[in-house]
């Protein structure tokens, strides 16, 4: 039987250039580029300044109020200075540079095996917020806020995403391979601070021994009765939260509640396994798994990366451009979700999990390929929300913001890019979207200044 | 290295589906229904369709060229709508129709509202129903083996049996598309290219019989149904055109409301109406309720469905049974009262209509017997309303009746006779034939021909022929030919003023066997 939700697609997974390249460790040779801003919420605050030295694993950065989280330095060196860099968004902002001396040294302490039988919750929760953990899946939304719900009994399953239903990117697939026990000891971790909740990692099944060996973890662990591994059909967006939460707890929900509203908490596996290492082994946030793939790309490889290494780097690392071969286009992230960089010469973030080189650009062949809508209907068999892509980009295009957000529900967009995906006229219907939704959040906001200021 | 990236927003990939490969697919799926079509029909049906195709082609490049608009004639649809009116025409059309029935489908109904998706209906059918109201004369020819006669439809309109197994084969006569067995193929091609669902086809077919079985009078009875089904268009209707994406509703439900209209109002026009070519329209008037049911019935995306509210706030599962989509349920309540309210109005009309009709026979009757202060009508039930004779094409006698003086003495005979093989359907006349085998003169009641052509009918100049000559039979001159029982042709009229020469040649034979009987 194969778990899935209602629409979705199917885009060539191109996994195959590098699932079964093992993770391999890289230490970045330059130097490191830490982005203030490196997920949702505030920057962070400096706590370093120019000339300080400073270690693997001190925290250079500190939230700055609620939703924000520190960043801890992935080398060992001098602090350059704090300047405005370009980051791999394509923004100008404030990072951190650190002159790497290559000796990785650490502080003190991390890596060291904690003793957690006594450890309260609110220690746990703390341990992930000075470990600067945010969500490893894309979005990076601060972990310890999703830790602390207002009712943690109310929670009933914590899903541990491996769904990585992105093409190409295959680093999570990897790391459940080889640090299945690690994950399943976040996951235990996160399971003490919710006493209801079961425990589900939900992979999808075009990475089979990646469920064999969570699967054998599992049984080799003797770990918590309470979870179990799910594996879900193969299909676009399966690890988007809302699809995992619609296969899983049956629920779907509209964009103004949380997970959380609905009794479900969903991590991606790499930030559960840095929860692990964060309270049992003490150890921030400073390494995360990433793959650079793509079929411009030599030898693609998934990586154990530092925070801040250059992308440029990476690529080097990889053997670089395939000869004769014309990089066209450079995507963080992978083909339906990620976003094209202008330059390779940008530092990875938190949220980085693969580098996409392409040599063909489906952008511009699908330009070249617009027509006007037929009002096929596919976009609308696929919308993973159940919305009606055409109709909203009808009312875009004459301006009926009203019918876009109360009849169309045009807010509830997740931007997968599914609807895109499929349309046969080609027209960009995710960015029509992106676009509208800012929009309408902008003029809600002014309103809101406008009445607040009454 | 790093300056030929591309930066654009994602997804940055895309499926292999474009307007192109739909298109294309469609063509391939109508490719069956043409070559049945082609090889039953021949050369002409051929030449029909290659230049309805190229005309539509042509027309839409014209225009992309002239108007500066890219080169969407490549996409194919363009291709598409040509063939499809071709298929949709008699494989008699004279040749310049297909070219002026594609130039209409593409300037006007296509380009001139914006060009692809943008029209608001089936630009193909649109080009169809111009054709046929611009050149009905040769519009609705049609031809098996060189000899005229009417199409499946026009027979069952008539109330006659119909040959279902060669309309599906599409051997009948018919449009050149009318092989339902090439059609369904096609449709068939189409599912499994996914390209078309079920919703629209099945709730087009279903209102449509549902609709045929309720009030066409024979129930259920398969025969009957299959060949309505079988023709008038609408398999093709049905699968091609109803289906077009752009005239039809975004949403399941909306697709299944909309194709129930088409079904409704095709059963409807062709129960009630007269017209072969009914289901065109009533696709083309489904057509026009696209964009109101795109406005209203907007399905919910999955998190504010009722069932998705329930689960958030905990609630169980709803057991199946009560969870029987209550739309489904009230389109069929909507469907059944439309229909029987249509019904209904048609029932309570139809005693009042007969009425009148029978009154303006007797007057007729008087019209053409004016000695007659009295009749009596003559009976023969087993030759009133069945095909008469076999020299006198499909007429039939509707009544005779034996007009009488004060004193009871017969002073002449009216007899009411139908030919189904006017222009446009039924052309019904009463003959007045004095007692001695003159005809008096004829009337018309029942007369709907081509205004200026074969309405002349009513002219004196042409019925006032047949007055005080005492013949066995008419003829028909055409031309400049004479005869002593001969009855000159109305100009650019044959098929009426034939229809009518049959229809009082067909009164004076049941008169001259007849008159005996008293």
């Amino acid at each position: 039987m194969e778990v899935t939700f209602r629409g979705g697609v199917h885009p060539k997974g191109c996994k195959e250039l590098s699932r079964q390249v093992p993770l391999t460790r890289f230490d970045a040779k330059g130097d490191i580029v830490l982005p203030l801003g490196q997920g949702i919420g505030k920057p962070a605050k400096p706590t370093v300044k120019k000339d300080d030295v400073v270690l693997v694993g001190q925290i250079v950065a500190e939230a700055d109020g609620f939703i924000s989280s520190n960043i801890a330095s992935s080398c060992s060196g001098k602090v350059k200075g704090i300047e405005k860099r370009r980051t791999i968004s394509g923004a100008s902002v404030d990072c951190i540079v650190i002159e790497n001396d290559g000796q990785y040294n650490m502080v003190e302490g991390i890596g060291e095996r904690q003793d957690l039988s006594s450890i309260s919750n609110e220690q746990i929760i703390a341990k992930v917020k000075a470990a600067g953990i945010i969500g490893l899946g894309g979005a990076g939304f601060p972990t310890h806020v999703k830790l602390a719900p207002k009712d943690p009994s109310a929670i009933r399953f914590i899903i541990a995403n491996g769904a990585e239903c992105e093409p190409y990117i295959t680093c999570n697939d990897q790391m459940m391979r080889t640090e299945a026990e690690g994950i399943l000891e976040g996951l235990e971790i996160m399971l003490r601070l919710f006493p209801n909740a079961r425990g589900v990692v939900a992979i999808e099944d075009n990475k089979p021994e990646a469920i064999a060996a969570m699967n054998e973890a599992l049984y080799k662990r003797h770990a918590d009765n309470r979870i179990k591994i799910l594996p879900l059909k193969t299909k676009y967006p399966q690890g988007g939260e809302r699809s995992l939460i619609q296969v899983v707890a049956g629920v779907d929900f509209p964009v103004t509640k949380l997970p959380a509203d609905v009794g479900c908490i969903v991590d991606n596996v790499g930030t559960i396994y840095a929860i692990g290492r964060a309270v049992a082994y003490n150890e921030p946030l400073f390494t995360h798994v990433l793959t650079i793939t793509g079929d411009a790309v030599k030898n693609p490889a998934n990586f154990i990366v530092r925070n801040g290494t250059c992308v440029s780097e990476l690529v080097e690392a990889c053997g670089g451009i395939k000869e004769g071969v014309t990089l066209k286009k450079a995507l963080s992230g992978g083909p339906m979700m990620g976003f094209a960089m202008s330059t390779l010469d940008v530092p990875v973030v938190k949220t980085t999990n693969a580098v996409t080189l392409l040599a063909e650009d489906g952008v511009e062949k699908a330009e070249a390929q617009q027509t006007n809508c037929l009002h096929c209907g596919r976009c609308t068999t696929v919308c993973p929300q159940g919305l009606l892509p055409q109709l909203m980009a009808d009312a875009v295009h004459v301006g009926d913001l009203e019918r876009y957000e109360k009849k169309l529900y045009g807010l509830e967009c997740i931007s997968c890019g599914s609807c895109t995906f499929v349309c046969p006229a080609k027209r960009p219907l995710t960015q029509i979207f992106k676009q509208t939704k800012a929009e309408i959040m902008a003029i809600k906001r002014a309103k809101q200044a406008a009445g607040g200021g009454k | 290295m790093n300056t030929a990236i591309n930066i654009s927003s994602g997804p940055h990939v895309r499926d292999r589906w474009s307007t192109r490969y739909i298109m294309g697919i469609v063509f391939l799926s109508l490719m069956p229904a043409t070559i049945v079509g082609v090889v039953v029909h021949g050369l002409h049906a051929f030449l029909v369709i290659l230049l309805s195709v190229v005309a539509a082609v042509g027309t839409e490049a014209l225009f992309d060229i002239l108007c500066k608009k890219g080169k969407s004639y490549l996409d194919g649809s363009a291709a598409v709508t040509g063939l499809l009116l071709a298929l949709s025409l008699s494989p008699d059309t004279p040749l310049y129709a297909p070219v002026i029935g594609s130039i209409f489908a593409i300037l006007v109904v296509k380009c001139c509202f914006g060009g692809l998706g943008k029209n608001f209906i089936n630009p193909a059918l649109a080009g169809r129903c111009f054709l046929l109201i611009s050149f009905s004369n040769s519009m609705t020819v049609f031809k098996v083996d060189m000899v005229s006669s009417a199409t499946p439809v026009a027979e069952l309109l008539a109330g006659r049996a119909v040959n279902v197994t060669s309309m599906f084969l599409g051997t009948s006569n018919a449009v050149i598309g009318s092989s339902i067995a090439a059609l369904l193929l096609g449709g068939l091609i189409l599912w499994a290219f996914d390209i078309i669902h079920g919703e629209i086809c099945f709730s087009v077919l279903g209102g449509f019989t549902l609709f045929v079985a309720l009030f066409g009078g024979q129930g259920f009875d398969p025969v009957f149904l299959a060949a309505n089904i079988c023709g008038g268009g609408v398999v093709m209707g049905a699968f091609f055109m109803a289906t077009d994406y752009v005239t039809s509703p975004v949403s399941k439900l909306g697709q299944m409301i909309y194709g129930l209209i088409i079904g409704v109002l095709g059963g409807l026009f062709r129960i009630f109406g007269s017209s072969a070519d009914s289901f065109s329209y009533a696709i083309l008037m489904g057509n026009l309720f696209t964009p109101l049911i795109d406005m209203y019935i907007l399905p919910k995306p999955f998190a504010y469905r009722k069932k998705a509210l329930a689960r958030q706030s905990g609630q169980p599962k709803v057991p199946f049974s009560k969870r029987i989509p209550k739309s489904v349920l009230v389109i069929a309540l909507i469907t059944l009262l439309a229909g029987a309210a249509l019904g209904g109005v048609y029932k309570l009309t139809e005693e009042n209509i007969r009425e009148q009709k029978e009154k303006a026979a007797w007057q007729s009757y008087q019209a053409v017997v004016p000695q007659a202060v009295s009749f009596r009508a003559i009976q023969a039930p087993d030759i009133y309303g069945k095909i008469y004779g076999t020299s006198f094409g499909r007429t039939m006698i509707n009544e005779a009746v034996i007009g009488m003086d004060e004193t009871g003495k017969t002073v002449g005979y009216a007899i009411s006779t139908t030919s189904s093989e006017g222009y446009d359907g039924n052309i019904t006349i009463s003959v007045g034939i004095s007692a001695d085998g003159v005809v008096n003169s004829i009337a018309f009641t029942e007369l709907h021909e081509t205004p200026g052509k074969g309405m002349l009918a009513a002219d004196a100049s042409f019925k006032d022929q047949f007055n005080g000559r005492a013949v066995t039979s008419f003829k028909l001159l055409t031309g400049a030919a004479e005869a002593s029982n001969g009855i000159d042709c109305i100009s650019g009229a044959t098929v009426t003023s034939k229809a009518i020469v049959n229809a009082v040649n067909a009164a004076l034979d049941f008169f001259n066997n007849a008159k005996g009987v008293q």
